[in-house]
């Protein structure tokens, strides 16, 4: 077997938020073309992993790597930097702004020298169009305010944004649990997609249909550490639900 | 039809206060009256639009008058030591901007919320003007090339009617056409959100804070040119003026955001209520108990930002 060195390496990451350790000595590879699912239950510290890796928490102790190099993740801007998109589980809307808005936060299209910093509205209207197609939303208003939408809609809308930052991770945290049937297969879709496309997909979620849908592997918090991990073929969904529950990962 | 009513009701109501005093006050329509009104108001909108960028950030600048206060005195020592028209000028605005980044950075590093920390410099700003000045007012013949500034026309306007225009026409461009105001909007809408999204909030809200303290500096420099004086107090009387201005301009086309066409038209109705008020020959003191109405109607109808840039921090 080759040794390449994964996409991203967790070593012994810990958190803790004053007297509450949220998680202790997280060990974890995240390889390319790669559908981990995260799971554990409320209060394992799958968000609180998640927001380190995306940059909004900084770890209290242990070591992160890409492609085999120490990095430290400083802020939301340095993970997209890094290539690292995330949805997170409050969505992080501006819900009075419009869709279009909300989608093109921080990664604007412009026209002309870029010094200018002028926006160009119809592309990003345009393309803002195109992102939501994937969602049956191609038609919607894009003026309207976040605020206006369904769960799903802006769901959508959060999704969108960490697809126009062109990541090679993209970190979901719960995103199809606000969803009905119909609009979280097209969440589990367009994470096939993605994966086609050779992006890695870091998927929480609570529900054991949609990890088993489209994970390859799957990792288990409980309580802040990891009880483990184990390839998703083969599982089944009240498997998995067991090893949650009991944190006996086999 | 309500969205219509909520987007441009106070609009309505102040194009209604117009026929009023122009079907009750004699001279009122009188273009004289009308571009006199549009040249006292200057001042105030060129304030209010600071104002109205820094709430956009989500912060309060509430030190602007005292700082133009200093710029003004700031420009007008220079001016009247004999120094270029252009220096004091440069002076007044950099006193302006000086001041914004002071806010800015005591905001944004220091942690101390605006609400504070710009009372705190509108102190310190008024201290230095009344150290510079010794309390009393600079007044001299000065350089028309320097009086033009605030006292010329162009095309038959008033100087200061087209840097009211102009400044208000570039801080509308910036805002819904430029990057840097599209992040200002999203920094001020959720900050949280916003920082999620990579943009650098602390930046934009030190430039809320400085875009403030520029349109202060340069409503100093126009005030200074237009009554070749300058004193510590003289632009003490537009922190209300300027506040009333934006807080009315948020019940109307974005109702609740502080917006620029909304700032105009808050600026122009109390220009045009103080004016149409003397014309009626009521008394002076009128005009601050209206304002004060407004500043609380306006509020009390969607200006809610202002509440939470006062108290979130
Ligand atoms: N900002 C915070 N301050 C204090 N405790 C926190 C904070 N965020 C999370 N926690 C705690 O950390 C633990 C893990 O939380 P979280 O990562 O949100 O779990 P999950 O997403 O798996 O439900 C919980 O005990 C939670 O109460
Ligand atoms: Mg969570």
């Amino acid at each position: 077997m080759a040794l390449v060195a994964p996409l991203l390496e967790l070593r012994g990451i810990g958190k803790s938020y004053g007297p509450v350790r949220a998680l202790h000595g997280i060990d974890l590879a995240i390889g390319a073309r790669e559908v981990i699912g995260l799971c554990g239950d409320n209060g394992a510290g799958k968000s609180t992993l998640i927001r380190i890796l995306s940059g909004a928490e900084r770890p209290s102790e242990g070591q992160l790597l890409a492609a085999g190099r120490p990095i430290e993740i400083r802020s939301p801007a340095n993970a997209l930097a890094r290539g690292i998109a995330t949805t997170y589980q409050d969505l992080a809307l501006a819900a009075r702004l419009p869709i279009v808005q909300n989608i093109f936060m921080g990664a604007e299209l412009i026209r002309g020298p870029s010094l200018l910093g002028l926006l160009d509205h119809r592309r990003m209207r345009a393309e803002a169009a195109t992102l939501l197609d994937r969602f049956g939303l191609g038609g919607i208003d894009l003026h309207r305010p976040v605020s206006d939408l369904s769960g799903g809609q802006r769901q959508a809308v959060a999704i969108a944004r960490a697809l126009r930052a062109k990541a090679r991770v993209v970190i979901m945290d719960e995103p199809t649990a606000a969803l009905g049937v119909a609009e979280s297969r097209q969440v589990l879709d367009l994470i096939r997609r993605l994966r086609a496309d050779g992006v890695t997909v870091l998927l929480v979620s609570h529900d054991m249909e949609d990890v088993m849908a489209v994970t390859t592997r799957v990792v288990i918090l409980k309580k802040g550490h990891k009880a483990g991990e184990i390839e998703t073929a083969g599982l089944s969904a009240a498997r998995l639900g067991e090893m949650i529950m009991s944190g006996v990962v086999a | 039809m309500k969205p219509l009513i909520a987007r441009y009701g106070t609009a309505l109501a102040a194009v209604a206060l117009f026929v009023v005093f122009a079907v009750t006050a004699r001279n009122f329509l009188a273009v004289g009256n009308l571009i006199g009104i549009a040249k006292h108001v200057s001042p105030i909108a060129i304030l209010g639009i600071g104002f109205a960028l820094a709430l956009i950030a989500a912060e309060l600048d509430l030190s602007f008058a005292n700082v133009c206060s200093l710029a003004a005195v700031a420009t007008g020592t220079l001016v009247h030591r004999g120094h270029s028209p252009w220096l004091a000028a440069a002076a007044g605005l950099g006193v302006g901007i000086g001041f914004g980044l002071l806010n800015g950075l005591v905001v944004t590093r220091l942690k101390v919320p605006s609400l504070i920390a710009t009372l705190a410099a509108a102190a310190i700003a008024n201290g230095l003007a009344f150290m510079v000045t010794d309390g009393v007012s600079v007044v001299g013949r000065w350089p028309v090339a320097f009086t033009d500034l605030g006292r010329g026309e162009v095309l038959g306007i008033p100087a200061l009617v087209w840097w009211m225009a102009l400044v208000a026409a570039a801080a509308l461009f910036w805002l819904k056409q430029t990057r840097g105001g599209f992040r200002l909007v999203c920094t001020g809408e959720n900050v949280e959100a916003a920082r999620l999204a990579g943009l650098p909030v602390q930046r934009l809200k030190v430039t809320g804070l400085v875009l403030s303290g520029a349109a202060a500096g340069l409503a100093a420099v126009l005030l200074t040119a237009s009554l070749s004086s300058a004193s510590a107090t003289m632009a003490g009387d537009f922190l209300l003026t300027a506040i009333a201005a934006v807080m009315l301009g948020m019940t109307m086309f974005e109702p609740g955001h502080a917006n620029i066409p909304g700032t105009m038209v808050g600026a122009l109705t109390i220009g045009m209520l103080g004016n149409g008020l003397v014309l009626l020959g009521a008394p002076y003191y009128v005009q601050d108990v209206c304002l004060g109405f407004i500043i609380i109607g306006s509020v009390a109808v969607s200006a809610s930002a202002l509440t939470r840039a006062a108290f979130d921090v």
